[in-house]
This record gives C-alpha cells, sequence and structure tokens, in this order.
C-alpha cells in the first residue's frame, strides 16, 4: 500500500467540506449535541460479518489489546442511557477486509446521529430535511443532478422491503419472510443455495436484482422494514416478522442505514451471542465483547432513533462524482 | 462456467451490502455472444472454471462481425466475434502476433497485449505558447483509431498505447 495525493481534487474537496459545514449547521442549529469519541477501544459490538482492525497499547510489560471502532455507537448508547439526550458523532470508522472501490474504503468518515423519544419514521422526516438543505446550500434549490439524472429532495419514495422484492425480483411477501420457501425461489431462479444461509442468498438477490432501482425514480428511497434478522440492533415490528429499519439510496447508492433502537437487554443479549458465534465460526479476529453496552441498555436506553450516514458517499453525491477518491487530496492505495 | 455458458470475468469488486455476507461484484462477457452482465456472487461461492490454453496467433484480417487468427504453428485459423474482443481490436495491426485463448477447439478471447506501438498518421500542430500541463489534442492513429495524445506529439511518430483502455502511455 502507498500513500497518494491527489491535489488536483481540490475544488470537489471544497464543496465536500461545505456539505460537512452545513451537516453541522443542521444539526446544531436542531440541538443536537456534538460527540467527540475515541477512535479505539478495547471492547466491540461482536458484528457477524464485519471485520476489525486490531492494535495494543504497550507499556513496560503490559500489552492491551484495542480496536479500532468500525462504529461509535457503543460509545454512543453509554452516554444515551445517562441521559446525554439528543446527539451526533462525526468521525473515522475502520472495517478491515472490505478493499477499496469506488463507493468504498476501508476507513471512513460516518455520520451517527441519535433523536430521543423518536422512532425511525420521524428520522426519515429528519434526513429529508437535511438533504434539502445541503442541496439548498449548494445549488439555491431542491434539486440536484447527479451522473446526468435529476434528484429531487421533496419528498422520499417509499417502499418496504416486502414491496421492493415483488417489484423487482418477483418475490411474494409470503416466500421472502419464509426462509425455506425462499431459498427454493432462489433455487429457481438459478442462485448457487447449498452451503448457503437465508441471509447470504437474501444479500445476493438483493444485491443482483433490487439494489440498483433504488433512488432512481427522481427522489431519493427509503427502503424500510427489513425481515427480522437483517435487523440487529433495531426494533421489531408488531407482525413478528419485520424490524424498524430504513435505508435509504440515491441512484442506487446505499447512503444511510436507519433502526429505532432495541431498548431491549435481554433479546441484545441474546444477539450479541449468536454474532460473537457467527465471528468465531468465520474465522474473525477475535475480541473482547463488550458487556458494558448490555449494562447500559440494562440501565435503560430511552425509546429513540439513531442513523449512519457515509460522509463520504453522500459527498459523492452532491458533488457528481463517480468515486470516492475524487474529493480527497490523499488516499492510501 | 455461469448458467451453462463460459464467461470471461471483465472485472471484480469487493462489495459488503452489512445485511449478510460480502459478495463478489463481477462483470462478466459471454464468450460466445460478447454479451456483457454484472453478477453478484456470494463469498465462498464456488464457481467451476473453465481450462484454457493460449497459443500465439497471428491477426489476419476482420470483416463486419468477426476477427481471424492463425495459429503460427498448426496454420488452424480461428474466427472471434468483434463484439467477444471489444475496443481492443481498434488498436491491432494486421499481422501481429498476440496470444488467444482457446478452449475445446474453440477460441474464446485474445489475450490483449499490454502496450502496442502505432504510429500517428494525422494531429494538428501544437499552438505556440500552449503550455498548460496535461492539455491533449486529438490523434488519429495508423490503424484509424482515434486517441487524445499530448500536444508535444507530432504527425509521423510512434507512440505506445494502452489497447485496453485505449490511453496514450508514452513515446515509442
Amino acid at each position: 500500500m502507498k500513500i497518494v495525493t491527489t491535489a488536483e481534487n481540490l475544488q470537489t474537496y471544497q464543496i465536500y467540506l461545505r456539505i460537512i459545514q452545513t451537516i453541522e449547521k443542521f444539526l446544531q442549529e436542531n440541538n443536537y449535541l456534538k460527540l467527540d469519541l475515541p477512535a479505539l477501544s478495547p471492547a466491540l459490538i461482536p458484528e457477524g460479518y464485519l471485520e476489525i482492525f486490531k492494535t495494543e497499547f504497550r507499556y513496560l510489560d503490559t500489552k492491551d489489546a484495542l480496536f479500532l471502532t468500525p462504529s461509535p455507537e457503543l460509545f454512543i448508547k453509554r452516554l444515551l442511557s445517562e441521559g446525554i439526550g439528543d446527539c451526533y458523532s462525526m468521525g473515522k470508522s475502520f472495517r478491515n477486509s472490505e478493499p477499496s472501490s469506488p463507493k468504498h474504503q476501508p476507513e471512513f468518515t460516518m455520520l451517527e446521529w441519535y433523536k430521543v423519544g423518536k422512532d425511525y419514521k420521524y428520522m426519515a422526516h429528519e434526513v429529508l430535511k437535511m438533504l434539502s438543505e445541503i442541496s439548498w446550500e449548494l445549488f439555491g434549490k431542491k434539486t440536484i443532478t447527479y451522473q446526468g439524472k435529476s434528484v429531487s429532495f421533496d419528498k422520499w419514495e417509499e417502499m418496504t422491503v416486502a414491496e421492493s422484492f415483488k417489484k423487482y425480483a418477483d418475490i411474494s411477501s409470503e416466500e421472502l419472510f419464509d426462509p425455506n420457501t425462499f431459498i427454493a425461489k432462489a433455487q429457481k431462479k438459478g442462485y448457487v443455495t447449498d452451503g448457503f444461509t437465508y441471509m447470504d442468498i437474501w444479500s445476493q438477490i438483493y444485491a443482483q436484482e433490487i439494489e440498483n432501482n433504488l433512488g432512481t425514480s427522481g427522489f431519493p428511497t427509503i427502503l424500510y422494514d427489513y425481515p427480522i434478522q437483517f435487523a440487529a440492533l433495531s426494533k421489531p415490528n408488531s407482525d413478528g416478522k419485520t424490524a424498524q429499519r430504513f435505508e435509504f439510496y440515491i441512484e442506487g447508492t446505499e447512503l444511510g442505514n436507519c433502526f429505532s433502537e432495541l431498548t431491549d437487554a435481554s433479546l441484545q443479549k441474546k444477539r450479541f451471542v449468536e454474532d460473537d458465534c457467527e465471528r468465531m465460526k468465520s474465522g474473525k479476529i477475535e475480541h473482547p465483547v463488550d458487556w458494558g453496552f448490555i449494562e447500559a441498555l440494562e440501565k435503560g436506553l430511552p425509546e429513540s432513533t439513531g442513523i449512519a450516514i457515509g460522509i463520504e458517499r453522500l459527498g459523492m453525491i452532491f458533488t457528481n462524482s463517480k468515486n470516492i477518491e475524487d474529493l480527497k487530496l490523499i488516499s492510501i492505495k | 462456467m455461469h448458467l451453462g455458458d463460459i464467461w470471461q470475468v471483465q472485472k471484480t469488486e469487493f462489495y459488503s451490502p452489512g445485511k449478510g455476507s460480502a459478495l463478489m461484484r463481477s462483470k462478466l462477457k459471454n464468450v460466445s455472444s460478447g454479451k456483457t452482465v454484472d453478477y453478484n456472487y456470494k463469498s465462498n461461492e464456488s464457481i467451476e472454471t473453465v481450462d484454457v490454453t493460449s497459443i500465439e496467433m497471428q491477426y489476419l484480417y476482420k470483416d463486419a462481425e468477426n476477427a481471424f487468427f492463425m495459429d503460427n504453428q498448426s496454420y488452424q485459423q480461428y474466427g472471434l466475434l468483434l463484439s467477444v474482443i471489444g475496443s481492443v481490436i481498434e488498436y491491432l495491426k494486421e499481422g501481429e502476433s498476440m496470444y488467444v485463448y482457446v478452449h475445446d477447439e474453440k477460441a474464446l478471447n485474445i489475450r490483449p497485449p499490454v502496450n502496442v506501438t502505432l504510429k500517428v498518421i494525422q494531429t494538428e500542430d501544437a499552438a505556440r505558447g500552449d503550455t498548460v500541463s496535461g492539455a491533449k489534442k486529438e490523434a488519429e492513429l495508423e490503424t484509424g483509431v482515434k486517441i487524445m495524445v499530448p500536444l508535444f506529439i507530432k504527425k509521423g511518430e510512434d507512440i505506445v498505447v494502452n489497447p485496453e483502455l485505449g490511453e496514450y502511455t508514452g513515446r515509442a
């Protein structure tokens, strides 16, 4: 790997800075407290499908394992349970084993933003307001052009996950929510299913047949109510099949992921154990599980909603860039 | 092998959607029709690979649909659809040698040379004083293809081109 400077991106970088300033201004005007959080942690939330970066603190004879945080969530939820209230953090997150691509880098800037006493539908409303403000600040209107296509922030195109599978993949909601029927349907469509889980195959069909269509109707798309298996940290819906999670998309690019936060400590504990097992099974780097996070939930996480937004990706959309690197003055390749 | 056909992997990109396992986004080209598709393979999904031999051949000529190559040893001729070869063909000179992938007596595709040297047959002289760094102008090469070259390149010069990207890489 090497360090590559791209000072010729200065103009795009300056627009990217204005986007960040507009986001922070919007959040601060709406009374969200800015949190400055550590990048290193001695324990992490186990996430079955994420690989992590491990390092070490050394002093004399002591060696303490430390991990670069893949998300600031473990810190923020502790503070929420202490009663800190509405807040946000914008900082670097780190994900190992995910090579750089036009839309992703292993080190990236993540905005996490929490509203107390509200659910994911409220957050959808807030996010749209923020997108409109960025558009106003940069272009003086509520519409932008991305790669020749016009995107208006007047409203969301709203679609449930079940509706999207029906519309783009011809999979009914009965088929979608029953793993065995779903796998049989996938096989009929020509997907390899032997040795793969419902989640693996779901993910493949989603990427293959659905994702590229999202956010292409002239408005950003909100895709909501994910099958319960895909919503480890979110509140289940009363239908028993889905959980309160949404993602939003512009021109096929996923920009953010929102939950109504799971406040049930015992359910969270169960999901921690399952995810930790999944990590062990797939040979991922071992890390201490952050049980302090569960203790914070036991203490009482207030009803709240939180969203994580990839800031470089949002920057790509608003600067009409095709590659994250176009926003950067320095990249590690 | 993908859905019963032979495809050539053109590009891959790791993709972790944050929902279930990671995927390998791939661009595949069907070696019989030239059609390309995007396909997302699951991590750990096994794929049947096709054994190919690469044989040095001479590029003979092309017609409206095909390009023809000859095995330098056996003198056997092979045809390849232009849609399978893609834009690389525009940078190849008749009579040149290159490797062709063959499977089961059938040519699948060429292995594009990393560089080709081509003569500039037409380009405007750069205006004096035009010193903007990185500025480019159009040049027509001996195969008839047009590419962008630096201003200092003159008509009649040999230049080196990357045929896959269609980009100037240097003076010959």
